[in-house]
């Protein structure tokens, strides 16, 4: 039976204008919620668990290279905040890996669709994640893959 | 002010563990300052506690709230319905804003989500140094501004001790030589030959090692 999985990507608009250049690219099997910023300075710790905490069952942060941030450190600081993430997920056992940062360059589409793709197979060995808010519809609606 | 850091998840998992209903309750002063228990601290590790509860298929409510101060009444008392709403209070103030809130709700458990750490200062951003021992009995005019019972790892009140290197402590590399910063202030103050004046051993009378300490203003008590 496929499964199908919840992806939330925060991306900044300098690596991708908008998720029209990602999306077609991303495997069926994957429901992808794709949160565009103007800068990955925006990502906060919070934006990181309640991505989880709404059913995620990955989330990626994507961030231009390291010294081409137009405002000069926003991919420093969301990487420090997305390890920062991934160390209380692995304290919780929930897995630091269902939460990812990759540097893109500008307009990098095939990058990004390489990443897709290897989250999606990612996912397969992860499962999902036992802490989303899905968890607890499909246990009140008796279902065993509510996605919707 | 007062610097904290939270406290390691699972610490934090383990106490709230027999409470179902819990109010995590920051504090806007000192702790939001160092990252340790504002209204941003607060939302994020309630999210933690949810995703962490709903993995271990644990029935728990979260409710959150923020106050302006927790080591004061008139604000403490802002929250007394939503703890009322609640079996538990994870506070995220200082030491002091957990026993107030403690005194206050005599009937509720309080839960420390904090450790409270120093007085300090924030160095630059992210960076809080300790720069005060609250010993009760300041000599900061003698060390032209700069504190060395707090700041020097061998408390050095007749300083320096030698072993420094580059401005930098023998003790901790990462650290100035507070009595480095001392000669370097009576310099720029034209005040260097303060340092010839021998500084006799500190009264430690008036710290914490007398035990629990109060401060009373009468003209401000009836």
């Amino acid at each position: 039976m496929s499964r199908t999985f919840r992806l939330f990507i925060f991306y900044c608009t300098r690596t991708l204008e908008n998720e029209a250049e990602f999306l077609p690219a991303a495997d069926p099997a994957v429901e992808v919620h794709a949160i565009p910023m103007a800068c990955s300075s925006m990502v906060k710790d919070l934006f990181l668990l309640k991505a989880l905490e709404a059913g995620a069952d990955a989330v990626t942060v994507w961030v231009c290279p390291e010294g081409a941030c137009r405002h000069g450190e926003g991919n420093l600081r969301a990487r420090k905040r997305v390890q920062r993430v991934q160390s209380l997920l692995d304290e919780i056992d929930l897995y630091g890996c269902r939460l990812t940062l990759f540097h893109l360059g500008p307009g990098d589409r095939s990058s990004a669709i390489k990443i897709l793709r290897e989250i999606s197979g990612d996912l397969a060995g992860l499962g999902e994640n036992p802490a989303g808010i899905q968890k607890d519809r499909s246990k009140k609606q008796g279902t065993s893959n509510n996605t919707s | 002010m007062i610097v904290g850091e939270q406290k390691p998840i699972k610490e934090i998992l383990n106490m709230t563990a027999p409470h179902h209903r819990l109010l995590v309750l920051g504090c806007g002063t000192c702790v939001k300052t160092c990252f340790a228990g504002g209204e941003d601290e607060v939302a994020a590790l309630a999210s933690l506690l949810r995703l962490a509860s709903r993995k271990d298929g644990r029935s728990l409510h979260i409710e959150e709230f923020t106050v302006e101060r927790q080591c004061e009444d008139a604000f403490i008392a802002e929250a007394a319905e939503a703890v009322a709403r609640n079996e538990a209070v994870l506070s995220l103030a200082c030491g002091a804003g957990v026993q107030a809130v403690a005194r206050r709700f005599p009937r509720f458990r309080v839960l420390p989500g904090v450790n409270t750490t120093f007085l300090g200062v924030l160095e630059h951003r992210g960076v809080f140094t300790e720069e005060c021992s609250g010993c009760g009995d300041c000599q900061l005019a003698l060390f032209g501004g700069v504190c060395p019972f707090s700041r020097c790892a061998k408390k050095l009140l007749n300083g320096p001790c030698g072993g420094s290197r580059n401005g930098k402590c023998e003790v901790h590399a990462d650290t100035d030589c507070v009595w480095h910063l001392i000669i370097e202030r009576f310099t720029a103050l034209g005040r260097l030959n303060d340092l010839r004046t021998y500084v006799p051993p500190k009264n430690w009378q008036p710290s914490l090692s007398g035990g629990p300490r109060k401060l009373i203003r009468e003209d401000h008590t009836l």
